[in-house]
């Protein structure tokens, strides 16, 4: 891209100069969930026909738009900006937990949903999270973890198949 | 550094995973035959990727590599058994223990014996009948005898002659039990009965399992020649808000 810029498109890198330039000067953190905003609030956290009482909480930005690119949640969020990771020196004070726990504390929250990744680390952080909700009046909820669809038995992982199986759920038949 | 360039079907854990470029992750694994190595998992974070799912820590392994030097790459990795499942104060513990032997084992060492240590300390924590402390206390001297820095737990180091249960002892690292008279007030003073269990390995009496930690934290932090432990720091900012 580099030789591309210089050699043939030297316009075009200027615009990408400026483009870089803005978006580092006007991008930082809502102030409510932590995504990354052009305002003081994100757009999510700004549109009123969401479900403010409904809170998913994710790692990273991308994160965010991986859950609303699904299409089926209509909450709002909490970027933690990382997980706990305790060889790393990451903890609560680098995630953010002094606004998680204000706003959990509040009683606009009914429930959250912890959607940390299911690596060790994402479990450790939403177990640390449920403990520090347990003192509030707050469902606290876990994203299932499972056979993805279409997916066959026999490719699934031992791991993600042994989950899936102890984390199974009743059928109801209509 | 080895000359092998290919190892395989190793018995392994992770000790640490941090992602490297897009799509790939540096690991830091403990093996059996090989002590601690690094390694690149290329393409390891894919939704494609054949080692997805086993990567995890504390999982038991079986992996293959190529490479020489510091950096191997992955070839293969497979769970062996069950992963063990830890939670709360069980799985702080894990990351402790991983950050001591990433802080203590120089990479390439073999350590076998350590490695059948650590795979019945993952075992003991998952298990919720067992006491974390006691199975984080046995695993902490294990490791000391393993790098050569074992306890010296049944002779005086000034007459050698065999400890005595109601004398006390100041413990000083890299020498042994020196016996004192009652009023000394040093943070590593214990009486002959609490470091004689501790020698033995029998945590019955609450008072033995906090003499032993009191014991093993001052001679880690000794042989860690004051670099603080990270994990250390975490679990005391996470407990502030609990």
């Amino acid at each position: 891209m580099a030789f591309h810029l210089l050699d043939r498109d030297r316009r075009g890198g200027e615009t990408l100069v400026t483009a870089l330039e803005n978006a580092l000067k006007a991008i930082g953190h809502c102030e409510r969930c932590r995504m990354l905003a052009e305002s003081a609030l994100c757009q999510i956290c700004d549109t009123a026909g969401r479900d403010h009482a409904l809170m998913c909480v994710v790692e990273s930005p991308a994160d965010v738009v991986a859950v609303e690119d699904s299409g089926s949640y209509r909450g709002r969020y909490f970027v933690l900006m990382g997980r706990l990771s305790p060889l790393d020196g990451i903890g609560p004070d680098e995630l953010g937990l002094d606004l998680f726990e204000e706003q959990i504390a509040g009683a606009e929250i009914r429930e959250i949903i912890l959607a940390t990744s299911a690596t060790v680390e994402g479990e450790a952080t939403a177990g640390y999270l449920a403990a520090l909700a347990k003192n509030h009046e707050v469902a606290v909820t876990r994203i299932a973890h499972g056979v993805p669809l279409g997916g066959e038995l026999e490719y699934v992982d031992s791991n993600t198949l042994s989950r899936a199986i102890s984390t199974r759920r009743a059928l109801d038949a209509d | 550094m080895s000359e092998r360039r290919n190892v395989d079907s190793e018995p392994a854990f992770i000790l640490h995973a941090r992602n490297y470029r897009e799509t790939s992750q540096l690991l830091e694994a403990f093996t059996h035959n090989h002590g601690r190595i690094g390694l690149v998992a290329k393409g390891a974070r894919r939704s494609k990727s054949p080692f997805r799912g086993a990567l995890r820590l504390f999982q038991p392994l079986s992996i293959s590599w190529s490479g020489r030097g510091d950096l191997a790459t992955l070839r293969i990795a497979e769970c062996s058994t069950s992963a063990n499942n830890l939670v709360g104060t069980a799985l702080m513990a894990g990351f402790y223990v991983n950050e001591l032997i990433l802080t203590l084992l120089h990479r390439s060492d073999p350590h076998r014996d350590l490695f059948a240590h650590y795979t019945a300390l993952l075992a003991g924590l998952a298990d919720a009948a067992d006491n974390v402390e006691v199975v984080l206390r046995r695993f902490e001297m294990a490791l000391l005898s393993e790098i050569g820095y074992g306890l010296c737990l049944d002779r005086d180091s000034v007459h050698h002659a065999e400890l005595s249960p109601s004398q006390r002892y100041e413990y000083r690292v890299e020498r042994g039990p020196v016996p004192v008279d009652a009023t000394s007030g040093s943070d590593m003073v214990f009486t002959g009965v609490e470091l004689l269990a501790i020698g033995r390995g029998d945590f019955a009496e609450q008072e033995t399992l906090s003499s032993a930690k009191r014991l093993l934290r001052n001679v880690l932090e000794h042989h860690l020649g004051g670099r603080p432990l990270k994990t250390r720091k975490v679990f005391a900012s996470m407990k502030r808000r609990i």
